[in-house]
């Protein structure tokens, strides 16, 4: 396989449990060496997703392949391309960090001269060296996720899948963490990464994909995004003096949506609104303020951020659900 | 009292679940299944009352082992499992004392067994209809000393739960200081009678509730000998048991407080980092670092499988130190049995010896299978590492290889441990004791493989340690031990045949058959028994195989 050929594909992924949809009909690759961000609602199909990637799930329709490897019929020979930490540790009692090491390096078939050198590696890597004679069951949340990171790179696989890795982690924790992620996509490992901690995710994560209710919203790097959902544009119009506000917001109120919110702060005499608007119409907006004498010091776009791709994509969410309780009760 | 909420939400908690759904319909099937069984069909009338004692006495004895059997698990779990859930937290943040929060947890159990006896008033009360019972000397003390079972035993179960890390823990260790208390105790009376210690050795025996219940219901002194029998075992039973209970209650409320989070596992010195003398005497108490639990571990070898290793590591008591104490204790206890039966015990017989010896032996196996193999697989998937293990190249066949033979290991280490004293018996009776230590030793090993066979497979079907340990204990002990009431019963109620049949099913009647132990001369049990428990354990090991493979299976 080529290093241009994207690591991971997939192809109209479908998975069905009874009448439920968990997965539905959802495609996308990945490129060698990028972090992809994988967000979505509680039960929005992200683990099932996952587990048919790892070879955990088989999915009712659609493929899927790792290094050219199909996840469905070889899933053997994934095991040995993906390491996957899921959202529970799996502490065994009673071992000690380098032997619950050693147990998953024998059980992946490494050498025992190896694998001394592999679990020496993956405690550097995780800086998890100090803890690997403190037993397993007592580590601190914290310390666990790193043991189960450096668990996940025992066998050097070339697709590493993170399930909730921030997931209770304080803050220190949390930038740990995330240098550690990027110390892998460094180190030329692919990542899939889940998190609902999204300004982590936001900031190590070079593509995104937004799952909601089975289906693939959006996928791509962050301003892709954005134009995949539509996403409103939020803008801030700062004045020269608070006492044009008033003036200035009957000036913008005409040229937006009808339910569109206008607010304003007068300590910062800030005229603040969302919506999806064109460069043009943006354009008009200001010359009608400059034509009605209002005295404008900054005209600013605010940058979209992950967390307002989510609430849009999860806005619509429960509109298509309401829509369809409403037909429903029409009936 | 009842506006203790705790009452109410264990009671309710404890009902809406299936398991006691279950355990109900089953308990009063069988207790009416006794009565329909015996119920007088013959036109004679019984003036004596025998033909209603044998029932009562059968439905005594169902009604101690349901106690027994099943109250224990509830509260074992009580206390752990809300610590292990952060509800203990949050009720010791309420303003209700400890002593309100251990109140509400015994009595929703006793909630719990007032029930269970109330459902097996019914077929009490048909006893008592055939004439022959007293409610004043029979059916009332019976009744209340169940009810002193029940709570002596759930103060044990939360006492232990409070000290415990997992729920699985605590139901080992209350099932097996339950083994200790109700069946242990009662072996030292056995040697000790006519000599110095008889006294304390009654006391010993006292513990049991089971000589209290066999005075009750009017039969013999269980162990005794010659014509001379104790009276007042209930009596000595009520005083120690209520003793007891208030320590234990006393001691479980010290634990409820803050402090029982307030504990940390000590990692210990690695033995690398000591020095000096220091690391000497570490290397010499522990052969040079063999057996030495502080050492770090070598990689795991390519001979060896990896998930037997991982069993033995995970276990509190696998580490090779441990194992090597377990075997000498076996080996020593085995010798010192026979040296003491064979010197002291004048007209015993090899033959009782022998029989002892099995008793010991099976109990051993019966407590140990199920506390080291019940959690094989639902272990795993309770922690989720099952998922970490399905990620893994290994097969299916195996892990469950490498499960399967970390508990053989043991259990053969710790059988074979007792077997010098089976060599004593041959040398001193060759001729006689050869064939017999043969068949009595295929019979232990068809015991071991039934024991993990049954163990696994409840393992491989439920997601909890904690119920696999509980069922596989009352499935074990009910084959065990259950089938011995039909021998209890033999002649009244049951024939001989009847009781032939059931004890063929239980590989210790199998045993101590084959060692002809008094009692058991008359029955035909080996090699029927070897066939059929054969085939229950090769079930046993085909539900694990499917299961096992099943669950590697993606989904």
């Amino acid at each position: 396989m080529s290093e241009a050929e994207p690591v991971v594909v997939v192809e109209n992924l479908t998975k069905c449990y009874g009448d439920l949809r968990a997965v539905d009909d959802v495609s996308f690759s990945i490129d060698r060496g990028r972090i992809l961000g994988f967000i979505g609602p509680n039960g929005a199909g992200k683990t099932t997703a996952i587990k048919i990637l790892v070879g955990l799930a088989r999915p009712t329709s659609g493929r899927a392949f790792i290094s050219g490897v199909n996840c469905v019929t070889d899933a053997r020979r994934i095991k040995r391309l993906v390491g996957y930490m899921p959202d529970t540790f799996g502490r065994y009692s009673n071992m000690r960090v380098r032997e619950y090491l050693d147990f998953f390096g024998a059980a992946f078939g490494i050498s025992p001269k190896k694998r001394r050198k592999r679990i020496d590696a993956v405690l550097e890597i995780t800086n998890a060296t100090y803890m690997q004679d403190r037993y397993v069951d007592v580590l601190s949340h914290g310390m666990a996720q790193r043991v189960g990171i450096a668990r996940t790179l025992l066998h050097d696989p070339e697709v590493l899948v993170f399930d909730e890795p921030a997931n209770g982690l304080d803050p220190e924790a949390r930038i740990e963490m995330r240098t550690l992620l990027l110390r892998l996509a460094e180190l030329g490992k692919t990542l899939i990464v889940t998190s609902h901690i999204l300004p982590e995710l936001s900031r190590i994560c070079d593509l995104v994909a937004i799952i909601s209710n089975g289906k693939l919203r959006a996928f791509g790097t962050l301003p892709e995004i954005a134009e995949q959902i539509g996403q409103s544009r939020m803008i801030e119009i700062q004045l020269a003096s608070s006492d044009q506000l008033v003036a200035a917001r009957e000036r913008v109120v005409p040229w937006l949506p009808e339910d569109s919110q206008v607010d304003i702060s007068e300590t910062e005499s800030l005229l603040r609104f969302r919506a999806n608007l064109s460069e043009e119409k943006m354009n008009q907006i200001i010359q009608d303020l400059v034509q009605a004498s209002i005295s404008i010091s900054q005209f600013r776009e605010l940058q979209t951020d992950l967390e307002d791709a989510f609430v849009t994509v999860a806005a619509e969410d429960s509109r298509e659900v309401r829509d369809g309780e409403q037909s429903v009760h029409v009936e | 009292m009842l506006s203790n909420p705790i009452i109410q939400r264990e009671l309710v908690g404890m009902l809406r679940t299936r398991r006691t759904l279950v355990i109900q319909i089953l308990l009063v099937a069988t207790f009416a299944l006794l009565v329909i069984l015996r119920w007088p069909s013959d036109p004679r009338v019984d003036l004596n009352g025998a033909r209603s004692m044998q029932v009562f006495r059968l439905f005594g004895y169902g009604l101690l082992s349901a106690i027994i059997l099943l109250v224990p698990a509830f509260p074992a779990a009580s206390i752990v499992r809300e610590k292990q859930q952060g509800t203990l937290a949050l009720l010791l943040n309420t303003p209700m004392t400890a002593g309100q929060i251990y109140l509400g947890k015994l009595l929703g159990v006793l909630g719990f067994v007032m029930l269970v006896l109330m459902l097996s008033l019914p077929s009490a009360v048909a006893c008592y209809a055939m004439g022959g019972i007293s409610f004043q000397q029979g059916l009332l003390p019976l009744y209340l000393l169940l009810m002193l079972v029940a709570l002596q035993y759930s103060s044990l179960g939360l006492l232990i739960s409070s000290h415990a890390t997992s729920t699985d823990s605590a139901m080992k260790l209350t099932y097996g200081a339950i083994l200790v208390m109700a069946v242990v105790t009662l072996g030292p009376y056995l040697f000790l009678q006519g000599v110095t210690g008889e006294e304390v050795a009654g006391w010993l025996r006292s513990i049991s509730p089971l000589p209290a219940v066999m005075e009750i219901l009017g039969q013999r002194d269980l162990g005794g000998q010659g014509l001379e029998v104790i009276a007042g075992a209930h009596w000595k039973y009520v005083m120690l048991s209520v003793i007891s209970t208030v320590v234990m209650s006393f001691l479980t409320l010290r634990r409820l407080n803050v402090r029982i989070f307030d504990e940390t596992r000590a990692q210990g010195v690695m033995t690398h980092e000591l020095k000096g003398s220091e690391w000497l005497w570490r290397n010499i108490v522990y052969m040079a670092g063999v057996t030495d639990p502080q050492r770090r571990r070598g990689e795991i070898s390519r001979l060896f499988n990896p998930v037997m290793v991982k069993e033995f590591r995970c276990r509190r008591f696998g580490r090779l130190h441990w194992i090597l104490r377990l075997v000498s204790g076996c080996l020593v206890f085995s010798c010192v049995l026979t040296i003491i039966g064979l010197n002291f015990v004048e007209g015993w017989g090899v033959e009782r010896i022998g029989g002892i010896l099995v008793i010991l032996q099976v109990s051993l196996v019966v407590l140990l299978t199920p506390s080291i193999t019940a959690g094989l697989i639902s272990g795993e998937r309770e922690s989720g590492s099952w998922q970490l293990l399905q990620m893994t190249p290994m097969s299916a066949w195996k892990i469950v290889r490498g499960k399967l033979m970390s508990v053989v290991y043991t259990l053969l280490l710790l059988v074979m441990a007792t077997l010098p004293a089976y060599v004593i018996m041959i040398y001193l009776n060759p001729d006689e004791m050869q064939k017999k230590v043969i068949e009595v030793l295929i019979c232990l090993l068809v015991t071991v493989v039934f024991c993990i066979s049954v163990s696994a497979a409840i393992s491989s079907l439920v997601r909890t340690t904690a119920v696999a340990t509980t069922v596989s204990f009352c499935v074990l002990v009910s084959l065990f031990a259950g089938t011995l009431l039909f021998w209890l019963g033999e002649g009244a109620p049951f024939g001989h045949n009847l009781v032939e049949s059931v004890l063929r099913w239980n590989p210790m009647a199998a045993a101590l058959a084959a060692m002809e132990m008094p009692g058991f001369t008359s029955y035909d049990l080996v090699p029927h028994n070897w066939y059929i428990i054969g085939s229950v354990s090769l079930v046993g090991f085909l539900i694990l195989t499917f299961q096992t493979l099943r669950l590697t299976r993606p989904q």
